[in-house]
C-alpha cells in the first residue's frame, strides 16, 4: 500500500536510515520544522499546510528506484602512517568516538582475532542490521585499544544488546540519554582486571575502558548509530564512551546477579541494561536500612525519569558500606527489593497537567483513572528492580535509571 | 598503513515500493499515529485536508502506544486503508 512518512527536519536522517534498512532508502518523506512536540495543537496543524503537495505527490508519483549497492565483507583501507595524522582521518571517515584510536592494522586484528573464525555472526544491530562478525568486532576493539583477552566479554555483550527484550533499535536511535551499561559478574571479572571496587565507574581500569568502549563503537560502527545521525540523542552522557563495571561480588552481603539469574558462581557473565549515567545516593548519617532508604528511594523517585512512567528494570548500585548496612538490618536482596518498590514513588500531582494528559494517552493502562494522589513506582514490580553491589569505602550508592522499554539481558561468556 | 575498516555490510537489497494510486478520490486515507506528542494532530490534520483536495472516501486513524516498538497493526491497516501517512521523530 503507498506510504509516506512524515517527520521533522531535525529526523530526517533517522527516517531515511530506518526505510533503507528495510530496503526502501526511496520511500517518500515529507518534512516539517522541527518540533512537534511541546507546542500547542494549533500550531502543530498549521505546519499541515506547507506539505500537502508534497504528501499527495508521494501517494501518487513513483519514485525512481535506486540501484542496489553491494554489501561489503572485510575491507582494508590505506590511512595516514603516523598515529596523530591518524586521528582526524579517523575523525573525517566516523570510525571514532572523539578519543585517540589505535590503528586496526591486519596484525592487531589477527592478533585479537586468535584461532576464532572471523566471519562468524555473532549478532545483527540495528538500526542498520548490521552484521556484526567476530572479524567486525575485532577491528573496533583494536581501535578501542582492547586485547584479545577482552573479545570474550565484548562478544557476550554484543550477544546481549541484539536480544529482541532488549529493543536495540530505540536505544540506539532515541532522545533519551542511553547506552548500554556493561555489569561483568564471574572470575572473569578477576582474571582481567575488571574494576568493581573503588572508582569503578571511572577511570583508571583498563578493562573497564576498553571492553566499554569498544561495545560502543561496535554499535556506532556495524550497528550504525551515528551521533547526531541515526543517534538522536539530545544530550547523550559520558557513558557514550565507555560504561563497564564488575559487580563487587567479594564485598556483597547476598548473591552476585549472575547467581540470582540461574547461573554458577563458577560461571562469568555480563549483563546489560539500557542505561542512563549514574545518579549519586549520598548518607553518611544513617545506620539502619529503613533509615538509609530516604535517600536512596529519593534520589530514585523524580519526574524526569522515564522508568516513572514506562516501568522497566531500573539498577540500583549499592556501595558496600551501604549494602553492609542494610544487610545488617536483616534486609535479604529481596526484601530491599520489595522496600525500595514500595518507597520509591513519585504523586501523579507533581507532573504537569499537559505531561498527565500525555501520560493518560500513550499508557492508559497505567494511568486511566490514576489520581492526583496515585503514587507511580520506579519499576514495574519489586522483582524488576536491579540490584548490585559495587564501588570502594565510602557512604555512596547509585540509582542507575534506564530507557524504559528495554529489559536488560544476563549472557553467559564464552572463553 | 593498511587498516581494516570497522564498518560492516548492512541490508544492501533495494525493496519495491508499492505502487503509487493515480489519484486518492474514492480512496480510504489511513494515518499511523506513533504516539510521539502531536504526530496524531499533524498527520490527522494532513489527512483531512488532502480527503478535501482529492474526493477521498474518508481517513482511518490507528496508534501505536510506543514510537520505541514496532507496530503490530499494520495488516490491519492494510485490509482497512488504500493509503497510509505515518510519522517518525520528536
Amino acid at each position: 500500500m503507498p506510504a509516506v512518512v512524515l517527520g521533522t527536519d531535525a529526523f530526517l536522517s533517522l527516517a531515511k536510515a530506518t526505510s533503507a534498512k528495510h530496503g526502501l532508502p526511496h520511500m517518500p518523506v515529507a518534512l516539517v520544522p522541527h518540533p512537534l512536540g511541546g507546542i500547542a495543537a494549533e500550531t502543530a496543524r498549521a505546519k499541515a499546510d506547507a506539505i500537502l503537495d508534497e504528501v499527495l505527490r508521494g501517494l501518487t508519483t513513483a519514485p525512481a528506484t535506486p540501484a542496489a549497492t553491494a554489501a561489503a565483507g572485510p575491507t582494508l583501507v590505506e590511512a595516514p602512517d603516523d598515529l596523530d595524522g591518524l586521528q582526524g582521518w579517523a575523525m573525517e571517515h566516523e570510525w571514532s568516538d572523539g578519543l585517540p584510536v589505535l590503528p586496526p592494522t591486519e596484525a592487531r586484528v589477527a592478533k585479537i582475532l586468535g584461532r576464532r573464525a572471523g566471519d562468524e555472526l555473532v549478532a545483527t544491530l540495528m538500526p542498520l542490521d548490521g552484521r556484526a562478525t567476530l572479524h567486525a568486532i575485532a577491528v573496533n576493539a583494536a581501535l578501542a585499544g582492547a586485547g584479545p583477552e577482552h573479545l570474550p566479554v565484548i562478544v557476550a555483550a554484543l550477544r546481549a544488546v541484539a536480544k529482541p527484550e532488549f529493543n536495540l533499535n530505540a536505544i540506539q536511535c532515541t532522545t533519551h540519554p542511553c547506552t548500554p551499561l556493561v555489569i561483568v559478574n564471574g572470575p572473569i571479572a578477576t582474571r582481567l582486571g575488571v574494576a568493581g571496587g573503588p572508582n569503578a565507574l571511572g577511570n583508571g581500569h583498563r578493562a573497564n575502558a576498553v571492553i566499554g568502549r569498544a561495545v560502543r563503537l561496535v554499535l556506532q560502527n556495524v550497528g550504525g548509530a551515528r551521533p547526531g545521525r541515526e543517534d538522536r540523542a539530545t544530550l547523550g552522557h559520558p557513558g557514550k564512551f565507555t560504561y563497564c563495571l564488575a559487580e563487587n561480588e567479594a564485598q556483597s552481603p547476598w548473591e552476585p546477579l549472575s547467581v540470582e539469574r540461574g547461573f554458577g558462581r563458577d560461571e562469568s557473565t555480563v549483563t546489560v541494561c539500557g542505561s542512563e549515567g549514574p545518579h549519586n545516593v549520598n548518607d553518611h548519617g544513617s545506620t539502619t536500612g529503613e533509615t538509609l532508604m530516604a535517600a536512596i528511594a529519593g534520589t530514585a523517585a523524580t519526574t524526569g525519569s522515564n522508568n516513572i512512567y514506562l516501568a522497566g528494570d531500573p539498577l540500583v548500585i549499592l556501595g558496600p558500606e551501604h549494602a553492609q548496612t542494610i544487610a545488617s538490618s536483616g534486609w535479604s536482596k529481596a526484601e530491599f527489593k520489595r522496600r525500595f518498590w514500595d518507597a520509591a514513588r513519585v504523586p501523579l500531582r507533581k507532573f504537569s497537567a499537559a505531561n498527565i494528559e500525555r501520560f493518560r494517552l500513550t499508557h492508559p493502562e497505567r494511568f486511566q483513572g490514576a489520581g492526583a494522589d496515585t503514587l507511580l513506582p520506579f519499576a514495574g514490580k519489586p522483582e524488576d528492580v536491579m540490584v548490585i553491589v559495587a564501588g570502594g569505602p565510602g557512604k555512596h550508592s547509585a540509582i542507575v535509571p534506564t530507557f524504559g522499554a528495554t529489559r536488560s539481558v544476563t549472557e553467559r561468556i564464552e572463553r | 598503513m593498511k587498516l581494516w575498516s570497522p564498518f560492516s555490510g548492512g541490508q544492501a537489497k533495494v525493496g519495491r515500493l508499492a505502487p503509487r494510486k493515480p489519484s486518492l478520490a474514492g480512496l480510504t486515507i489511513g494515518v499511523l499515529d506513533n504516539g510521539k506528542p502531536n504526530a496524531g494532530v499533524l498527520l490527522h490534520r494532513v489527512a483531512e485536508l488532502l480527503a478535501a483536495r482529492t474526493g477521498a472516501a474518508g481517513v482511518r486513524g490507528w496508534s501505536k502506544p510506543s514510537a520505541a516498538r514496532p507496530a503490530e497493526i499494520l495488516d490491519d491497516i492494510a485490509k482497512d486503508a488504500h493509503v497510509v501517512l505515518t510519522g517518525s521523530a520528536d
